[in-house]
């Protein structure tokens, strides 16, 4: 019998190869698809089309992948997320269309060119009293629209289609969720000089994450193989806050999530963090987590065969299988073919590696340089038998 | 005050400037105004060296964006006192620069502490804020009669717009009357080539020296 794919990847998050490396296209937030290099990805497919494809996420304009294009390409992972108490508070301004999320938090998306939607007001940028967080309009975690059809989502995904189940978090990560609730340009500082306020909002973010972890994962019950946590600490060229900030400041409070997590349930913890990270990539292996997404390869100190060399035996790699900076966007096909053999030679040996691109596929990427991905991974992620 | 003591109070300035402490910062800085010490001679003595050291420590890997902005607030807070005993003096900037994130990009932050490093450096800076359209950069430097202009993109798929502000920029005449910068994480050094930017920085401290470096002020203005 061939494998099922919830096979596949449990066989390499438990760094064993399996018949193939496994492929994850749209199965979290991180590693899908813009609406509009979809679009031409399933024209030149010749898929038919679907100009009604719900988005998985309305700020970054990714899709969720339906499952046509998931079977033509043997996707192994299938998202399941919350849904929304309410579609947010959408208004069109002069020159942008603005959304007010539950946090309270404002995003723009520019009308002319516009591709994502970036933060335009931060709703606790004045506080400076723990009052003012306690009076706070928070979301509510347990907001019975949160869990509609998760049960059944991950049920049918596990039982019917064989996949493996994501299931997707709450909000983005506890250190960003504090810095859009704040403003950038406060919470750098903050760092420094308010540390209590700031300890304080990662405290009340943990609190309504657990709430929601709890609950979620009570609703699919055994039909869950990875949970997906996140936060972004890095840019392009190293930590935004210095490894000794994180220590101090974050570390405490990831812990204490990724424990909550982790006495709740065996599946896998996946850990979404970009840019150079490298720093703090053992405190992760510290706190518990599994896999580490993306490897942003062009990132200083990034280099995957460095990082499977170093910390290959307790992490498993989910992502880095195309940069998407460069050369899935800008470069050629032959490009893209030799990166993927390289990032597939560098990865895959002895398990512990899911291909999927290193960010979600953005908008100007060309159909063709996606099939030419597609091609090079049937070829090159085959494990000898 | 002796010239030992003045010696002391810069020196006092200096590293409350570096350690990113404001209040003790402009309390040495009012001192070292009221004992006689000239405008410039703070500048230049002071709050210049002081941004340096932490670009340079940014750089070195010592410093991060927490460090390096309350770093530039103090910078900031001296600045305000300190503007209109220069001004008095007629002391120049160290050029203008208009500054902005380009078309259909509305990250910030990055082109901010470019900003904010940049006045440590003793720039005066027009700051466009983000999505900014190409017209709005050729309007806002002609207008500013800047000596460089700067533009950020975060994502791969806004950058190219900086190719159509540096088009723009020659149809209007005005490339050969101002220099031009770009960064932002997906920006490399060969596009800045390809596009015909006079500079690249991969980050707000070395984007402050890169300007100094590019930017000769125009005499006579």
């Amino acid at each position: 019998m061939p494998m099922t794919s919830r096979q596949r990847i449990h066989l390499a998050l438990s760094h064993r190869e399996a018949d193939r490396v496994p492929l994850d296209l749209g199965g979290t937030v991180l590693t899908s698809i813009h609406r509009q290099s979809y679009h031409r990805l399933r024209q030149h497919m010749a898929l038919p089309p679907s100009p009604d494809v719900p988005l998985m996420d309305l700020y970054q304009q990714i899709v969720v992948v339906e499952d046509d294009l998931l079977q033509a390409w043997g996707a192994d992972v299938r998202f399941v997320g919350p849904g929304l108490p309410e579609p947010p508070r959408v208004e069109q301004c002069d020159d942008a269309t603005q959304i007010t999320d539950e946090w309270g938090i404002s995003w723009r998306m520019p009308t002319d060119r516009g591709l994502y939607y970036d933060m335009a007001r931060h709703p606790l940028a004045g506080a400076t009293a723990a009052e003012e967080i306690a009076r706070h309009t928070w979301p509510d975690p347990l907001h019975p629209a949160r869990f509609a059809e998760m049960r059944a989502r991950a049920r049918h995904a596990v039982e019917q289609e064989g996949r493996a189940v994501v299931l997707g978090g709450f909000c983005s990560g506890v250190v960003e969720m504090t810095a859009w609730l704040r403003g950038y340009d406060r919470f750098y500082p903050d760092c420094i000089q308010n540390t209590a306020l700031l300890g304080r909002l990662m405290d009340r973010i943990v609190e309504l994450k657990a709430a929601y972890w709890e609950r979620a994962l009570d609703e699919v019950g055994p039909h869950v193989d990875v949970v997906q946590e996140a936060d972004d600490l890095a840019g392009q060229f190293r930590m935004l806050i210095s490894p000794a900030t994180y220590r101090t400041l974050c570390k405490p409070r990831h812990r204490e999530l990724l424990e909550f997590i982790r006495s709740r349930t065996s599946a896998k913890v996946f850990f979404h963090s970009c840019g150079a990270i490298r720093p703090i990539i053992p405190d992760l292996i510290e706190m518990g987590v599994d896999i580490l997404n993306p490897i942003q390869v062009s990132a200083t100190g990034m280099d995957p065969a460095e990082l499977k060399r170093e910390f290959g035996a307790d992490l498993v790699f989910w992502g880095g299988g195309v940069d998407t900076q460069q050369i899935l966007g800008s470069g050629t096909e032959q490009q893209v073919r030799d990166e993927v053999r390289r990032r597939i030679a560098d990865l895959a040996p002895n398990g512990g590696f899911v291909f999927a691109t290193v960010h979600n596929i953005q908008s100007n990427v060309p159909p063709q340089n996606l099939v030419a991905m597609w091609e090079a991974f049937q070829e090159l992620g085959v494990y000898p038998q | 005050m002796d010239s030992q003591g003045t010696r002391g109070t810069l020196e006092e300035l200096m590293a409350s400037v570096i350690e990113g402490r404001a209040d003790p910062a402009c309390v040495a800085l009012v001192r070292a105004l009221g004992a006689g010490t000239e405008a410039e001679a703070v500048l230049q003595g002071a709050l210049i060296p002081a941004m340096d050291e932490v670009g340079q420590r940014y750089e070195a890997g010592e410093y991060f964006l927490p460090e390096m902005m309350v770093a530039a607030q103090a910078m900031k807070a001296c600045m305000e006192i300190l503007r209109p005993a220069l001004a008095r003096r007629m002391v120049r900037a160290a050029g203008r620069v208009v500054l902005g994130t380009v078309q259909g990009d509305l990250h910030d932050i990055g082109k901010t502490l470019v900003g904010m490093m940049l006045e440590g450096a003793g720039f005066e800076v027009v700051d466009l804020g983000v999505d900014v359209s190409p017209r709005r950069f050729v309007e806002a430097a002609r207008e500013a009669d800047a000596d460089l202009l700067g533009m950020s993109a975060l994502i791969s798929t806004t950058m190219p717009t900086m190719g159509v502000v540096m088009d723009e920029l020659r149809r209007a005449g005005l490339r050969e009357q101002l220099k031009v910068l770009v960064g932002g994480a997906p920006v490399t050094p060969t596009f800045a080539a390809q596009i015909g930017a006079d500079g690249y920085a991969p980050d707000a401290a070395s984007a402050s020296r890169r300007a100094r470096e590019i930017v000769r002020r125009r005499e006579g203005q």
